[in-house]
């Protein structure tokens, strides 16, 4: 189903972003090859030059990429008006095997790309650009990522087909069933409510600890359990939270929270969460950058930063997500 | 803090920056303008008609019962609906006679339907969609808005039997515009009277409403339906809802990928433009980079002029397409959107904006035009101060 506005907008925008990173890893190709940063030739002040051009890329494309999984999720929920037996977002991603694959795909890319750029960050911080080619052959490897995302998204697209009428009736009624179900079974509530609410509290202790002081074991306990608390986060506002939203005790589904109909808070829900895990996790990855690098004061700056952004982000996330459950409980029914 | 001072300031400095140069940005201001308009106006119709299409269809019976014959649509006889008789959930069954009356006068097709409003369960509703007047009785007829126009607004109305006898019917009410999507081309008329006009035999229907008490027994009762009745082909409302959003959605994706051609042209057009340096505007560059400005203050200032040019043109064009869709009821979409018929229904559009519908024409517009002015600003951040001087 190309001929559909979303459909469109989604593949221009993949192309947008294929374009940008094609260009950034035609740098990437000539740094690895030509480097040298002894000599003052011509050809090397011009890859001092491409080496802005090719970072810029990559912010831009990093912006298009949050941008086309926002769009992904709200083209998912607008194919649901015409796919048979989709009643939202989840019925319509799972109407083919690509579109869960194409999110989780989109989701990783947004990661990576945000964690090159932490790298640039640390690489163009010292003058000797020490992480220059490291850098560039990460953006290599991140090519395929691409690659992968956007041949998900086009057989997903491709393998769309919408629910018209047509002279056969066998046709209208081969597929009315199934697909309008949940993403996952439901957890047991009160065990995954105290799970996350604790590990919430833990990784707050920690991030007050690690503000003070950068303890490399303790970086690397908090960067782990912010990667368990991304994915029980997930997993605990498909199962239990979104119902309390919605207030219908069937319908799990993360994806109808970002509708106006519950007043786009899904957009606070994940805007604090992602970032906030995307802050924790790097914070502890920064410390594989070498001492030898000379980069260890720009690391600690940056690791004692993005503690602090990902303990607030935590706490705006924490709040908005549990509003609707800590109102149901209070109020004793919907509020 | 000293990061935000540092942006706020390169926007301030933006800013002054295009003012200078007003002609150049007010030139691909609207233009952009232009192209978010054009894309945005489609996307609210589309929008717009969707909206009207599922609010009137919940008067719309759950299931429709059509005989199938070779491929073609043919009366159904109107004893099927005992063979339905055993089949539970079902609450009613209504026989509906409709066709097409073509008008040689004015070479319009009207559309006929006769049903008795008192055996459809929302029939008393019916009555609310009626502007002045009343249902029709024997040999009386209730007009959509186009009809009525088309007709000559007269209180009698001589209609033509297909053997070109006359049929005289007296008009006792009109719809109301609100549902002109559904009936502004309408004649509603008993089915004894539209039977008698298309010359159809009594034990004949054009179709068959069948009205089910639980909704969720909607599709098994369907397939019970065709189990039962081979040759007939069943459709229920939920159906026919996901053809109008998936006939609304093709079109308004056919526009837009003709439309990306103004797009690009427009890219093209931008491209050009940032890539295009005065001597001043490398002097600027030049004096900036002696000042002490980095490669990377230059990108971002160019950057924040992309995006305030992007932006302004986004309101402005966004703001127009509402404009023109709400207030001139997209005067210069609707013939493509709505079909070729002589009688378009003259209903006005309330186009509901939702943040998604936002984020979908700012995808399709600003974001090339960002990516499009990328190279041309890293082009100009990289020209040599002493080299800009000379």
């Amino acid at each position: 189903m190309f001929l559909n506005p979303w459909s469109v907008a989604l593949c221009l925008l993949s192309l947008v972003v294929l374009i940008l990173l094609g260009i950034a890893s035609r740098t990437a190709v000539k740094v690895l090859r030509h480097w040298n940063p002894a000599s003052d030739s011509n050809r090397q002040i011009s890859l001092e030059n491409e080496t802005w051009l090719s970072s810029t890329l990559v912010q831009y494309a990093l912006g298009f990429q949050l941008f086309s999984l926002v769009l992904f999720v709200l083209a998912a929920d607008n194919f649901s008006h015409v796919i048979s037996g989709a009643m939202c977002a989840v019925g319509s991603l799972t109407a083919n095997r690509y579109g869960m694959p194409a999110l989780w795909l989109k989701l990783a890319g947004a990661f990576l790309y945000g964690l090159w750029l932490v790298v640039h960050h640390f690489d163009i911080s010292s003058e000797r650009y020490p992480l220059l080619k490291f850098k560039y052959a990460a953006l290599l490897g991140l090519m395929p990522l691409l690659g992968a995302d956007i041949a998900c998204q086009t057989l997903y697209l491709a393998g769309l087909k919408p629910d018209i009428i047509t002279s056969c009736c066998a046709v209208v009624f081969g597929e009315g069933e199934g697909k309008g179900g949940n993403l996952m079974a439901s957890l047991p509530e009160n065990r995954t409510l105290a799970l996350f609410y604790g590990l919430a509290a833990v990784l707050a202790v920690l991030g007050h600890f690690l503000f003070r002081r950068r303890r490399p074991s303790l970086m690397w306990l908090s960067g782990g359990l912010w990667a368990v608390f991304v994915g029980l986060s997930l997993a605990a506002i498909t199962s239990v939270f979104s119902s309390y939203v919605y207030a219908m005790p069937y319908h799990h589904c993360p994806f109808c929270l970002l509708k106006p109909e519950y007043g786009y808070i899904g957009f606070l829900i994940y805007g604090a969460l992602l970032p906030a895990g995307f802050f924790g996790i790097s914070a502890a990855l920064a410390s594989l950058v070498p001492a030898a690098s000379g980069l260890s004061a720009v690391v600690d700056r940056f690791q004692r930063r993005a503690v602090l952004i990902s303990c607030l982000l935590l706490v705006v996330f924490v709040i908005s997500v549990s509003y609707h459950l800590v109102l149901y409980r209070l109020s004793g029914g919907e509020g | 803090m000293n990061g935000l001072s540092r942006q706020l300031n390169v926007i301030d400095y933006s800013l002054s920056s295009l003012w200078r140069r007003r002609f150049k940005s007010i030139s691909v201001m609207v233009v952009f303008a232009a192209v978010i308009f054009l894309l945005a106006s489609f996307q609210m119709t589309t929008k717009a008609l969707t909206q009207a299409a599922s609010r009137l269809l919940v008067m719309a019976p759950e299931i429709t019962i059509q005989k199938m014959r070779a491929g073609r649509q043919e009366p159904i006889p109107v004893a099927y609906q005992k063979q339905l008789a055993g089949i539970f959930g079902i609450r009613r069954i209504t026989p509906r006679v409709w066709g097409y009356y073509f008008n040689e006068t004015h070479a319009a097709n009207l559309t006929v339907i006769g049903v008795d409003p008192r055996l459809m369960p929302l029939g008393e509703k019916l009555a609310s969609a009626i502007d002045t007047g009343r249902l029709p009785g024997d040999h009386e007829v209730v007009l959509g808005q186009g009809a009525e126009e088309l007709l000559g607004g007269n209180r009698i109305i001589s209609l033509f039997r297909p053997d070109l006898s006359l049929k005289p019917l007296t008009v006792v009410g009109r719809f109301r515009p609100a549902t002109d999507l559904l009936t502004y081309d309408t004649l509603f008329l008993p089915p004894d009277d539209a039977r008698d006009l298309f010359l159809l035999p009594p034990e004949l229907a054009t179709d068959l409403c069948v009205t089910v008490a639980n909704p969720s027994e909607v599709d098994t009762i369907a397939k019970k339906i065709a189990a039962l009745l081979p040759g007939t082909r069943v459709l229920t409302r939920g159906q026919i809802e996901k053809t109008y959003h998936a006939v609304f959605g093709w079109r308004s994706g056919f526009a837009s990928v003709c439309l990306l051609t103004a797009l690009t042209s427009f890219i093209i057009f931008a491209w050009d433009k940032a890539s295009g340096l005065t001597p001043e505007e490398r002097r600027e560059i030049g004096i900036l980079k002696i000042v002490g400005w980095q490669t990377a203050d230059v990108i971002l200032l160019r950057f924040w002029e992309g995006v305030i040019v992007a932006l302004l043109s986004f309101v402005a064009g966004y703001t127009l397409a509402y404009v023109h869709v709400a207030f001139f009821d997209a005067g210069l979409f609707r013939p493509i959107m709505l079909g070729w018929s002589v009688l378009h229904p003259r209903l006005r559009l309330s186009p509901g904006v939702e943040l998604s519908d936002v984020l979908l024409v700012l995808c399709l517009t600003v974001v090339p035009y960002l990516a499009a002015t990328v190279v041309p600003a890293w082009r100009a951040a990289i020209i040599r101060a002493d080299s800009a001087l000379n």
